[in-house]
């Protein structure tokens, strides 16, 4: 049973840490917009597959990649993956600050309760994914492949891959620089005032709607820049990958305590790991079961996650 | 969430269909007399391929018999949308059972849409022919699925593919070690039992791993581990062509050069679009299109319908004729349609002949292999 974790155990922790590093950058869109508004934003998976979409439309209608041509190298190989990155993020920042527009602005205006931004998000999150059902006729989209997945070197028995290097390295620095964006930036003290407490910030002469669209748009960048690394690795995306990678990113932020920047990236890491290890040892049908327990015995002992809640825990 | 609004638009569309077909038949009143057949399976959705596929079959039936018939009768198709998907079908069959004006239904496409969509059609004695649905249990008088008296199909069940697949995959092996994973889907599930039942029989062959992974996954590492440790040299998935797509990509980059083989699931070639040049070499087992029967009979079938044809095409072809010969002789009620299928005795356009056993099944199952080369599923010959 455990002889697939021993022999395997260095390319099974590498496989995790990088599918980790996506789930932390998905569970950063729920946790910056819960941490603000106390609100789950529904559509942010969504608009993670909006953005896998817009990294694949830039490989293969910008640049013309096909599932046949060579994959790029050099400066044409930084030049579109660059380019996909930010196409990624753009997709999805635009359509996260659309979705706080149609979805959260009016109703929060007119003071409506939080069963109808739920409803109203859930609703737009059904729109994006119908839309791009019937934009795709219902079909899986394979990506070209820009990366050549070269094995680099072996490390332990472990092939260390060049498509997961980058994105272990790419999205952890990504995380960083949006921590430090919330931690030290003047907007982002902004966002922990407001998390913190609402009317006073608003006493403070805090812009309480621009702080708000700057939430969903910095949480859309994140979640933008996840689908990118999951084209990059996977290289597929379909009108309904958003639910599955929706609820796993989701389930991360709970793990490490939503509205918490740090704990949506230690859970993010520990719910990839536990994928894969639990995969290998019990069966990969047994994914979702082990996943679940261990969720329930970590809110049974600490019911607001690991990290505690709230993004103004991440202290200046 | 989706799901449900799928099932409102299939209730609309259902509805749509039954009044439609009834305003048709009031106006119709002269001669030559206007009847009713129906395909259903997917022909929107993930799936829409293989529905798309076999309702052009049974579109080119229709025109042949019209073409022959001009004076007599006017057959019509009614199509069923079902999207594959067991929901679905139970939304549409209901008003589908109850429309008499339909004589037959070439389909369901699916297995498991077929049992959604059984309850309504056994109310209505609809009779039903299907092209591609090989679940065992449909056919299985103790089982809770068990399809008769109306259900019949003109395709091989899975316990006549699943060894068909052990032996494509295994080929050319010696004492081949076989890893083998479904996608936990009813199809999927016991056509890898049928597989391993088929490997027992294949000298030297030992099963070295198995693993069951949900049709939503995109990251197959834990397996591709599994695989690695277990050393085997076969890799049999039984599920669908688009995971195994994703699939087959991640085993190819993790550096393993084991042999990739699939069943009548991954039979699409899309496969081979979405895999690129992983899926080169790649085995698969399913079921040819008329050009594996004549040349002549593909090129007239391009020629009338504008496209080729594609999978299960014979089989949509034979089942549609079954149909079509009733009506000829005049079984023009639900009752005499499903007596006159019943008792047939024909031949398949591939010269097997056709005689259903008392639960509906044919004596018969032909499963072609096909193997990925430069891109396309190549068609190997039939698995003997």
């Amino acid at each position: 049973m455990f002889s697939v974790l021993i022999d395997q155990f260095w390319s099974l922790t590498i496989a995790g840490v990088a599918l980790g590093f996506i789930y932390v950058l998905v569970s950063l869109g729920y946790t910056m917009v819960y941490g603000v508004l106390r609100m789950i934003n529904f559509a942010n998976s969504e608009i993670f597959m909006w953005g896998t979409f817009g990294t694949i439309v830039t490989s293969r209608d910008i640049f013309g990649y096909t599932q046949t041509s060579a994959p790029a190298t050099g400066g044409k190989l930084a030049l579109v993956l660059i380019s996909q990155l930010l196409m990624s993020m753009a997709v999805a920042g635009v359509t996260a600050i659309f979705v706080e527009y149609v979805a959260y602005r009016r109703l929060r205006a007119k003071g409506t309760n939080r069963l109808a931004t739920l409803i109203s998000a859930i609703g737009i999150s059904i729109v994006l994914s119908e839309l791009m059902r019937l934009l795709t006729d219902s079909r899986p989209v394979g990506s070209p492949r820009v990366l050549e997945k070269i094995i680099l070197t072996e490390v332990w028995g472990a092939n260390i891959r060049l498509d997961t290097v980058v994105t272990i390295f790419a999205a952890a620095l990504i995380y960083f620089l949006l921590e430090r964006f919330v931690k030290l930036s003047r907007m982002g003290k902004a966002i922990r005032a407001v998390s913190m407490n609402e009317d006073a910030a608003k006493l403070m002469g805090v812009n309480l709607n621009r702080v708000i669209t700057t939430t969903f748009l910095v949480g859309g960048l994140a979640t933008g820049a996840a689908g990118f690394f999951y084209i990059t690795v996977f290289e597929y995306t379909k009108f309904n990958i958003g639910f599955t990678m929706g609820m796993a990113a989701f389930t991360a932020a709970v793990l490490g305590g939503i509205g918490n920047i740090r704990g949506a990236f230690f859970g993010g890491l520990f719910l990839g790991l536990l994928e894969v290890y639990a995969s290998a040892v019990l069966g990969t049908q047994w994914k979702a079961v082990t996943v679940f327990i261990v969720l329930v015995l970590v809110l049974l002992f600490k019911p607001n996650g690991l990290f505690g809640e709230a993004v103004q825990t991440t202290r200046a | 969430m989706n799901k449900k609004i799928q099932r409102s638009l299939a209730v609309v569309s259902a509805a749509a269909l039954v009044f439609g077909v009834a305003a048709a038949q009031t106006s119709a009143n002269a001669a030559p007399k206007t009847v009713y057949i129906a395909y259903q399976g997917p022909l929107s959705g993930g799936e829409a391929s293989t529905g798309t596929d076999e309702q052009n079959a049974v579109k080119y039936a229709i025109k042949l018999f019209n073409a022959k018939n001009k004076a007599t009768y006017n057959v019509k198709l009614v199509s069923i949308d079902d999207q594959g998907d067991p929901a679905v079908a139970g939304t549409v069959a209901p008003g589908i059972g109850k429309n008499k004006n339909i004589l037959g239904v070439v389909g369901p496409a699916y297995s498991g849409a077929t049992i959604a969509s059984l309850p309504f059609y056994k109310a209505g004695g609809l009779v039903l022919i299907s092209p591609s649905a090989t679940r065992v249990s449909l056919t299985d008088s103790a089982s809770p699925d068990f399809g008769g008296p109306v259900f019949h199909r003109v395709v091989g069940k899975d316990d006549l593919q699943g060894p068909a697949l052990a032996k494509y995959a295994t080929a050319g092996i010696t004492n081949p070690k076989v890893f083998i994973f479904d996608d936990q889907s009813s199809y999927a599930v016991p056509l890898a039992g049928y597989v391993t039942g088929g490997l027992k029989k294949i000298a030297g062959a030992t099963v070295v791993g198995t693993d069951s992974v949900p049709n939503t996954t995109t990251d197959f590492s834990p397996t591709i581990a599994k695989i690695a440790t277990s050393k085997a040299d076969v890799v049999i998935y039984t599920g669908y062509y688009s995971q195994a797509a994703v699939f087959i990509k991640q085993l190819r980059d993790s550096g393993s050069k084991a042999i990739f083989a699939g069943g009548d699931g991954v039979f699409n070639q899309e496969f081979p679009k979405l895999a690129g040049a992983s899926a080169e070499g790649s085995r698969v087992t399913g079921v040819g299109g008329l050009a594996g029967v004549s040349e002549a009979l593909e090129k007239d079938y391009k020629a009338k319908m504008g496209v080729s044809s594609g999978v299960y095409s014979v089989e949509s072809l034979d089942a549609a004729n079954i149909l079509l010969q009733g009506i000829a002789k005049g079984n023009t009620t639900r009752a005499k349609m499903l007596a006159w299928v019943k008792a047939y005795n024909g031949k398949s356009i591939t010269g097997n002949t056709i005689k259903f056993s008392a639960n509906g099944d044919i004596s018969y199952g032909l499963f072609a292999g096909f193997t990925t080369k430069n891109g396309v599923l190549v068609n190997t010959g039939i698995v003997k």
